[in-house]
């Protein structure tokens, strides 16, 4: 189970300093998907960013802790210190770039074998290397090209196989299909799912396509200006939507059938730097009273394993059959 | 686009650039105001204070066409100056040291020059790269500026001052070197070749100093640039060290453009040919271009244009066929 205890993380500006992720608690157990999803700025890839232990200037963890549960090739318990020796051994990361993401002048198999991995053996690596894409059905001469000869999708592919080689206990994915089209992006999830399914490993995507999140995910989180809204099983958070922005952003989604527009929600998240008082969804929020504006509410189970940050969590939003947001 | 269509079309493009140029040296002297029979026959008549007849003169200037290759038509000279630069590769005699041939004073002379400003420029380009790869590389850390400020220091200062400045130097406030150094010439023995070396150190020393600057500041900015590549960005998440970033990420990615700028600088190195062996007295082809400047020796110019066009002909043909081996993208386009 990995935890995040209460984390703040800022960026350092000249004007300042910004919490972009601004107190989330979270519990995430071992072997499921969970889908990070928000409005764009919202924090999610710097959650992501602390939760690998990216953390460079002017980026800092100010406060709060993460624990994640697995521990490292000695025995260690992998924490914030020493997860930088980890990466592409017990936790990986899947750009979202493919296309930018490998260097264009080397062989696509030199980039298997360039960092660290387990094994120093790079001969012995390259084999089982092709060992592993032949058996996830991907043409193992991909591994003899370079980045420019292989399409979009096969390109994603093999980045999703380098970051599964060594079977992590982690994985994050920050926005892994965003640059890929509709077909491609299906096939790409499925390969993820299914490789997930046979590690039992964890994996956190972020997408801003909630379409994407219907389909994969066991839980959800749903993150507003810096802030987790609504945290809880996927079937559950779908299905009965606490946090009046998850059911925004949900009933923004075009259904099959319906002949009506997405449209997104009116209005705009606060500005990080201004001065935050109550409810950061008050100002968008059609249920808003005043207890809103001047109470912040903290992220309270609701039901079991479903989490919202909501005075309000759950009560229905005034029926305006979507036309009120367009 | 395949690779044997590429090559087969640089190749071509070598060819046009090679045959443009030579018609361009053809042409040139015969658009000057003088002509340099005359000037030379009136040189003589001075000398031999108006005695020659008038046959003798006619005699003597078409003997003197025939030499130079100015007889005929326009279009016949231009046939024959084709011919005899392209087959034989010969451009007449010297005026100075007739009737020596000018092919084989080039042939002397080239490999001094290029001996040391190839050297000089790949060294300059070498160590350039390094300094301004690890100061870009490394921006964001204080003692990269340290480095950075080698090139801001030495770029801007001219080719002319920095020569004579490490000749006054190392020659005159600490000699360690000849003044005026001499160059032994005829058959090469190991002694020879020492002094040579040695007396070549200071000119390629004002050289590298020359070259080193541009090259790291370039290479700065390019690695800077380079090393905010997603790729790069990538490369560190997956645990690999500075050293692989630095060379096979940022390096390799960020030396193509070098390469090219190398490729020019190779070509043009005959400029800088010119200050340095006068300043350090070194027999290359700057000199002999000096002494016939000087000495009004056409065909000695022009034999030394002719070789500078070829060289940077070539030197771009040969980094445009090594590109491929180095950018994949267009290797397997
Ligand atoms: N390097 C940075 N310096 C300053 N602010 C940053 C930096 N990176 C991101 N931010 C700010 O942090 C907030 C969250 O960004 P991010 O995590 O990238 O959002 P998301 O991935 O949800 O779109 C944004 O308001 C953004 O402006
Ligand atoms: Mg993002």
């Amino acid at each position: 189970m990995i935890e995040l205890n209460d984390i703040v993380v800022s960026y350092r500006t000249e004007r300042g300093s910004i919490n972009a992720v601004d107190g989330v608690n979270l519990e995430i157990p071992d072997g499921c998907i969970v889908g990070i999803a928000g409005e764009s700025g919202c924090g999610k890839s710097t959650l992501m960013r602390a939760i690998y232990g990216d953390i460079l200037s002017p980026m800092s963890l100010s406060s709060g802790t993460i624990e994640y549960g697995f521990n490292d090739r000695n025995g260690e318990p992998v924490t914030s210190e020493n997860v930088r020796n980890e990466w592409f051994r017990t936790l990986s990361y899947i750009p979202q770039s493919s296309m930018n993401s490998m260097n264009p002048v080397i062989r696509i198999r030199e980039q298997f074998i360039d960092f660290p991995g387990t094994d120093p053996n790079k001969k012995r690596v390259l084999e089982q290397v092709r060992e592993y894409i032949g058996k996830l059905g991907l043409p193992v001469e991909a591994l003899d090209s370079f980045p420019h000869q292989l399409s979009g999708g096969m390109r994603q592919r093999m980045m999703i196989a380098l970051a599964t080689f060594f079977q992590p206990n982690l994985i994050i994915a920050d926005e892994p299909t965003t640059a890929l089209d509709v077909v491609v992006q299906k096939e790409i999830l499925l390969l993820l799912m299914e490789l997930q399914e046979q590690m039992g490993n964890t994996i956190l995507i972020v997408s801003h396509d909630m379409g994407v999140h219907y389909q994969v995910t066991h839980k959800m989180l749903i993150m507003y200006a810096a802030k987790a809204a609504e945290y809880g099983d996927s079937d559950s958070v779908f299905d009965e939507p606490l946090h009046p922005y998850t059911k925004m952003l949900i009933g923004s989604l075009p259904t099959i059938g319906e002949d009506r527009a997405r449209h997104g929600i009116p209005g705009s998240p606060p500005s990080l730097w201004g001065d935050l008082q109550g409810c950061r969804f008050a100002e968008r929020c059609p249920l808003a009273t005043g207890l809103c504006r001047s109470q912040e509410p903290p992220l309270v189970e609701h039901k079991p394993g479903h989490f919202a940050a909501c005075h309000f969590a759950g009560a229905d939003l005034p029926d305006t059959g979507g036309a009120g947001w367009q | 686009m395949g690779v044997v269509t590429f090559i087969a079309k640089r190749i071509a493009l070598y060819f046009a650039v090679l045959f443009i140029g030579l018609s361009i040296t053809f042409a040139l002297p015969r658009f000057m105001p003088v002509n340099p029979i005359d000037g030379y026959i009136g040189e003589l008549q001075s000398r031999a204070s108006a005695t020659i007849a008038p046959e003798g003169l006619a005699e003597l200037r078409k003997s003197l066409e025939e030499l130079y290759g100015l007889q005929g038509s326009v279009f016949e000279q231009y046939l024959a100056y084709m011919k005899r630069v392209v087959i034989d590769f010969d451009f007449g005699p010297s005026y100075t040291y007739f009737p020596h041939p000018v092919s084989s004073m080039l042939a002397e002379a080239l490999p001094w020059t290029m001996g040391l400003l190839m050297t000089a420029t790949v060294i300059a380009w070498c160590l350039g790269n390094t300094v301004g790869l690890v100061a870009g590389y490394f921006y964001k850390k204080r003692a990269a500026s340290i480095l950075e400020f080698v090139g801001i220091l030495l770029y801007p200062i001219p080719y002319y001052i920095l020569a004579i400045s490490v000749l006054m130097i190392f020659a005159y406030i600490f000699p360690i070197f000849p003044l005026s150094a001499t160059f032994p010439v005829g058959a090469l023995t190991l002694d020879k070749a020492g002094t040579i070396l040695f007396n070549s150190l200071l000119p390629g020393l004002a050289l590298v100093l020359a070259g080193f600057g541009w090259n790291i500041l370039s290479m700065k900015a390019l690695a800077i640039a380079t090393s905010e590549e997603p790729y790069v960005t990538f490369a560190r998440l997956k645990g690999t060290t500075h050293r692989t970033r630095m060379i096979r990420y940022v390096f390799r990615n960020a030396l193509l453009p070098q390469v090219t700028a190398l490729a020019l600088s190779l070509g043009v190195i005959f400029n800088g040919a010119l200050l340095t062996e006068i300043i350090f007295s070194y027999p290359g082809i700057g000199l002999i271009m000096r002494q016939a400047a000087s000495g009004g020796d056409y065909n000695v110019l022009y034999g030394a244009i002719t070789v500078s066009i070829i060289a940077v002909a070539t030197a771009g043909l040969l980094i445009d066929l090594a590109y491929p081996l180095l950018d994949p993208r267009i290797r397997h386009k």
